[in-house]
């Protein structure tokens, strides 16, 4: 019930973000972020629309649509790296090998994972999927929001807005399908309505905050040098060493 | 059942991070003039107050507690004791407080560095995290032990402190773009004009 409620109203406020991306500019600015939203206003759209003729489509076009912006939310995760991150070279090259090695550790987990199988059963396969998809997702994003948080990274409130709105939407899903896997469909129920709320919500963050054009701070620009990475990791590595020494004959004796 | 728990720490701990996020304050941005001053505060304060040879022995020296037990009162001499193990956990706590300035000098600029060394970055992590630490455990020794625990420190430290001056000046040289060489070279002896 409340699903049907949240459903037009989601719609609404997708339709809303597209027209204020057109109308504050920001379209070409969060280009991937912006697709995403298109793509799932598409889908909601034929869904509902598909329903209200015959209720065999929209059971036969669910998952195959589900799965499509499944995989499209990995343009949101692009799209907070690519935002996020660009004016910081180094931050960025970091959050891009470490998310590379995540993502391939939970893909070698899942293809095992999927291998492991003796029963397979198509409901609780798609399940499983649409959760480890969730994982990597969630995975990923922690990943680029510990690495915001260690180099003490400023971000814009459009790009703020993107990560929570987003995140909230990846955590209680992936919490749902968990409990989902575990409990079975006597949970179906809440389990829909959870990722519909949790969706709405995310929409909800996501037009207020994109409202107006608001960029992240810009850094200081300097000098970026070779070496003088190089020069910075060795005085960083000689001080260390010196308070090192002090600290440990404190302690020696 | 592990795996539900594990899939349900991924999402609910994800949710607590965004949390953190969305009532963090905004992050300082600094400009390079504000990191350059305050990485060399940070330097000077190591340096000229907190690591200088006279001050920490006279922090640690036993026997200015010799003098006073031998001088007064059980109850004063007791009352020194608590006075200067104060002062020394709030010494390592000072320490503590600068290497991390260090650290956030550190991060400040490698970030913007396009040719970061992921490895070389998890390695000063390491070493950071374990010198921080490692002050963490000194205050513990010393709040247990007492502020004369340490005995062999005070020649150590004068070492060090020459090491750190050396090591940090080179480290902030490339940073100093010619003008505020010069400019440097031109203020006041203390360089109190940058």
């Amino acid at each position: 019930m409340l699903s049907l409620l949240l459903w037009p109203a989601g719609m609404t406020l997708e339709f809303l973000l597209l027209v204020r991306s057109v109308r504050t500019k920001t379209l070409t600015k969060y280009l991937y972020f912006y697709a995403y939203i298109f793509c799932v206003f598409g889908v909601s759209a034929g869904l509902y629309i598909g329903r209200s003729l015959s209720p065999a489509f929209y059971d036969a076009w669910y998952w195959p649509t589900q799965f499509a912006t499944l995989a499209i939310g990995f343009a949101v995760v692009l799209e907070i790296v690519r935002q996020a991150l660009a004016a910081y070279p180094g931050a960025e090259r970091v959050a891009r090998l470490t998310s590379c090695a995540v993502f391939a550790m939970m893909f070698c987990y899942v293809e095992w994972h999927v291998a492991s199988r003796t029963e397979w059963s198509t409901v609780a396969a798609t399940v499983e999927l649409e959760r480890d998809l969730r994982v990597i997702e969630a995975l990923v994003l922690a990943t680029v929001l510990a690495i915001v948080f260690y180099y003490r990274i400023g971000l814009g409130k459009n790009v703020t807005g993107m990560i929570v709105g987003f995140g909230a939407y990846v955590g209680v899903s992936l919490t749902t399908l968990a409990l989902r896997s575990f409990l079975g469909p006597r949970f179906n129920a809440g389990w829909g309505d959870l990722q519909t709320t949790s969706y709405f919500f995310a929409l909800i963050v996501w037009t207020a905050t994109l409202w107006t054009y608001s960029p992240n701070p810009k850094p200081p620009t300097t000098e970026r040098g070779d070496s003088g990475y190089d020069a910075l990791v060795h005085g960083t590595r000689a001080q260390l060493e010196s308070v090192r020494s002090n600290l440990r004959g404190v302690a020696g004796s | 059942m592990i795996g539900l728990f594990l899939y349900l720490l991924v999402g609910v701990g994800l949710l607590v991070i965004l949390w953190v996020l969305a009532r963090r304050k905004g992050a300082p941005v600094e400009g390079c003039g504000k990191q350059f001053v305050e990485a060399r505060q940070a330097l000077r304060t190591l340096q000229l107050g907190l690591l200088p040879k006279n001050l920490i022995q006279r922090i640690f020296a036993r026997e200015d507690f010799r003098y006073v037990m031998a001088t007064s009162p059980g109850e004063i001499g007791e009352l020194f004791l608590q006075e200067r193990k104060r002062i020394s956990l709030m010494w390592v706590r000072r320490v503590r407080c600068e290497i991390r300035n260090l650290m956030q000098f550190h991060l400040d600029y490698s970030r913007l560095h396009a040719k970061l060394s992921l490895l070389t970055e998890i390695r000063l992590a390491l070493d950071f995290t374990l010198l921080l630490l490692a002050c963490r455990a000194l205050r513990i020794l010393l709040y247990v032990r007492g502020p004369y625990g340490a005995r062999t420190m005070v020649g150590v430290m004068t070492a060090a402190a020459g090491r750190v001056c050396a090591s940090s000046e080179k480290s902030l040289a490339f940073l100093n773009p010619p003008v505020l060489e010069s400019f440097r070279r031109n203020s006041a002896g203390d360089g109190a004009a940058i």
